[in-house]
């Protein structure tokens, strides 16, 4: 292992590799352009950069782009950055003239001399001399043909191959090109130094990060609230906050499924929050589905989902309300809906005239006692204009600075929206519950809407 | 409005017309067969989000002016929504592959249309856009800025109790390095109030969203901290608001005399008001306030409240507000007895 900051490369502890020797007689070939650009790399705020900046993303693409942004501007005429996984059997390669270029190879055929600064973890300091062609010193270093050529094209003076190790592991490589004139004096191979030391964590936090959230995002679409389908005749909307801003999924749930005919609109809440209730209400949601297979009656669901969730050793316990919903058949656009509910409060209907009605309908929430009596259920007709609302509790007890929002709340937000259809009714909950809380925390929050199409006028 | 070519020179005064008279009407079908029919013609996307823009541009007017009740606004953006559906539906066969941009609308901005309306144009114009809606929480953008890794974010915000939130954007975003397009009726006919707030670049509407977003650089810089005298009186506003806008509603004439509903359109005002003063003071432009009382005036005349209404609340302002010195500096400039009420 090599410690920061380097010794003075030209002192020992470090190659230093004339790559090519000098031959006599031969005069090194004209500049390109002017003079070489004076390298300004330790102005204040680098440190600003390199302290706060190199770390502001968990994302490898953008911590990338920031290293080459920052090693190109201050510090080389051209940079890579080659990231491998530790012990992993493939190299990244990031950057050069577009530093959105991005190529994989493999370690195993990767160059001598990279391959020694990666594995050997020390930089190697390359001088290339400018009379001759600088292939042959640059197939060690740059992994790819195209990026050879690139380099190859500045007639370089001067590679900088450093290491990057973060957390006593080799994560990758930072390249730096200086045309001639440049050169990397020992404060600059310092400064170099500095940077690879926080990109390397930089890089290295990102991978870390990169698997965790690859985790979470397939929990997450296993887990998530599903695509609501189109049915004939209805408008169905919805919308779920979860506890936790950042994820997708909680302890609510809701489902809308079924054929043709006859759907059924599920909403329930599991005890607790986070990605453990998220699982349960996974498992709820998985037997509510599998018990309409065989018995469609919202009352029968909610009591096979009962024996499901109580013989299982969980003490964990889920509310619903469960509604089964059918077209009336008799031409008007009116729907039968047959509910019933387990611990949760039972869903309100708003008319279109403004009033708001909920069925007088109870039953103990799911998963906590064994079944004795069933649950009851009561029979709705939705009329065109009509809307059926299912929520969660994270509606009604949303807690701002004027207290809980309440369910007088909600219905008189209902009444002002009667008959302006679902996705209109969804996002008035939801911004009206939202602003109540203005700021504060909650619990997960779901609102679920179904209402006959209107007549076109 | 942008009056850059359109496909064949086409004037789309006739098509705003119509959709128009589709949506007043809350004809969803024929609203969607119209655009339907604009895009069949072969009319550029673009051009179609204009048309839509410009209608939804109406339908907040015709609230504003108390033609129409919240309810029917919804409704109407709801017909809108759906119509913008056409658009998105036809750009499935553009291939995205100009890079990935993450849209999104600051907390407390309930209005989602506008950020659809920049998401489909771009989108046509074969960006990969994510879209996370109305009034998405800074945690939730971040973790969308981490997993996605995107070329940019833009940030809509039409309300000025939107702009704070926005600013928590720029730097969620910045931070990580990602360049930062704003835009939206709150930050103003030019680019002062984005730039201010740290952005990297701004647009007045969904067609100079699409130019600007070619021009950005592929990594930005931090964003610099906001200037302390700034930040302290503004923190100290945000604080106090939920009281303020209490103080102020419960002294004023028009919210006493009120019924509930009314009193609820009122307190929206007073909270719009007082928002205002502190979008100004952030962003260091007064035009936020000139812009807010005009708008306070026209929602007010609109329902029959007298003038007195108007010159009454912005003295109350002032009353509650004295302690803070650079607010109090912008009210006795921009809504105080002696400037007189917008025409």
């Amino acid at each position: 292992m090599v410690t920061w900051p380097l010794p003075h490369p030209r002192e020992g502890g470090c190659s230093v590799v004339d790559a090519i020797v000098p031959r006599a007689g031969l005069e090194p070939p004209a500049l390109d352009a002017a003079a070489p650009t004076a390298w300004s790399g330790s102005s204040a705020d680098l440190a600003r950069i390199l302290d706060a900046e190199l770390s502001g993303s968990l994302n490898t693409r953008r911590t990338v782009l920031r290293v080459l942004d920052l090693a190109a501007s201050r510090l080389a005429d051209w940079a890579m950055v080659v990231a491998a996984e530790p012990k992993g059997p493939s190299l990244h390669v990031y950057g050069g003239a577009d530093p959105t270029f991005h190529a994989t190879t493999r370690r195993a055929d990767t160059w001598s001399l990279l391959r020694q600064v990666m594995e050997g973890s020390r930089h190697e300091l390359v001088h290339v001399d400018l009379s001759v062609d600088p292939h042959a010193a640059l197939h060690g270093l740059v992994p790819h043909p195209d990026l050879r050529e690139q380099v190859a094209g500045l007639r370089p003076a001067d590679i900088l191959a450093s290491p990057l190790t973060a957390r006593g592991s080799v994560v990758g490589a930072l390249v730096l090109v200086r045309q001639a004139g440049g050169g990397f004096d020992p404060q600059d191979v310092e400064l170099v130094g500095e940077l690879c030391t926080r990109a390397a964590l930089a890089l290295d936090s990102a991978r870390v990060y990169e698997e965790h959230a690859r985790v979470t995002r397939v929990l997450e679409e296993s887990l998530r609230p599903p695509a609501l389908p189109r049915i004939a005749g209805l408008d169905v909307a919805a919308c779920f906050r979860s506890a936790a801003a950042h994820l997708a999924i909680g302890g609510d749930f809701y489902d809308v499924h079924g054929s043709d005919d006859d759907w059924l609109v599920v909403l329930g809440d599991v005890c607790g929050k986070g990605v453990e209730a998220a699982v349960l209400n996974g498992r709820a949601r998985q037997s509510i589905r599998t018990a309409a297979r065989f018995d469609r009656s919202p009352a029968s669901i909610l009591t096979t989902l009962n024996d499901v969730l109580y013989e299982d050793d969980s003490d964990r316990f889920v509310t619903v309300v469960c509604a089964r919903v059918r077209p009336s058949g008799d031409g008007s656009g009116s729907f039968r809906v047959d509910a019933a509910v387990a611990g949760h409060p039972a869903p309100l209907v708003v008319h279109t005239d403004g009033s708001v009605e909920q069925p007088d309908i109870t039953g103990r929430l799911a998963g906590a006692l064994p079944n004795s009596d069933g649950y009851d259920e009561v029979t709705l007709t939705l009329v065109p204009g009509d809307a059926l609302v299912l929520f969660s509790d994270g509606i009604h007890e949303a807690r701002g600075e004027r207290g809980l929002y309440g369910l007088d709340r909600l219905r008189t937000l209902l009444g002002r929206y009667a008959g302006t259809g679902a996705g209109t009714i969804v996002e008035a909950v939801e911004r009206d519950v939202v602003e109540h809380l203005d700021g504060n925390g909650h619990d997960d929050m779901t609102a679920l809407v179904i209402a006959p199409h209107r007549r076109s006028s | 409005m942008t009056t850059t070519a359109r496909t064949g020179g086409r004037d789309l005064a006739e098509d705003v017309e119509r959709l128009d008279a589709a949506v007043a009407g809350g004809d969803v079908d024929g609203a969607l067969t119209l655009v339907d029919d604009l895009l069949d013609e072969g009319l550029d996307p673009l051009d179609v989000v204009e048309v839509i823009a410009t209608v939804q541009k109406r339908v907040g007017e015709r609230w504003q002016n108390a033609e129409w009740s919240v309810a029917q606004e919804h409704a109407a953006t709801a017909v809108a929504t759906s119509a913008l559906e056409s658009v998105r539906r036809i750009s499935r066969g553009v291939v995205p592959e100009r890079g990935r941009i993450v849209i999104a609308c600051a907390e407390h901005e309930w209005h989602a249309l506008p950020a659809m309306l920049v998401s489909a144009a771009l989108r046509s114009r074969g960006w990969h856009v994510t879209l996370l809606g109305a009034s998405t929480p800074t945690a939730r953008l971040n973790r969308y800025l981490q997993d996605l890794g995107p070329d940019i974010t833009a940030v809509s915000c039409s309300v000025a109790s939107g702009l704070p939130h926005s600013r928590a954007f720029i730097e969620a975003s910045t931070t990580a390095g990602i360049p930062v397009l704003a835009g939206g009726a709150a930050f103003g006919p030019d680019p002062r109030r984005a730039t201010a707030l740290g952005a990297t670049a701004w647009a007045p509407d969904a067609r100079a969203a699409v130019e600007v977003v070619e021009k950005l650089p592929l990594v930005v810089r931090a964003a610099a901290p906001l200037p302390p005298e700034v930040t302290v009186e503004h923190s100290s506003l945000i604080s106090g608001h939920r009281s303020l806008v209490a103080t102020i509603a419960e002294a004023w004439a028009p919210y006493r005399d009120a019924g509930t509903e009314d009193q609820e359109l009122l307190r929206d005002i007073v909270d719009q008001a007082v928002h205002a003063v502190g979008g100004a003071l952030l962003t260091g432009d007064e035009r936020l306030l000139s812009e807010t009382s005009t708008w306070v005036l026209t929602v007010l005349a609109a329902r029959e409240h007298a003038a007195s209404a108007w010159s009454e609340l912005g003295s109350l302002l002032r009353g509650a507000l004295r302690d803070y010195p650079v607010a109090s500096g912008l009210l006795k400039q921009h809504w105080s007895p002696e400037t007189p009420a917008p025409a």
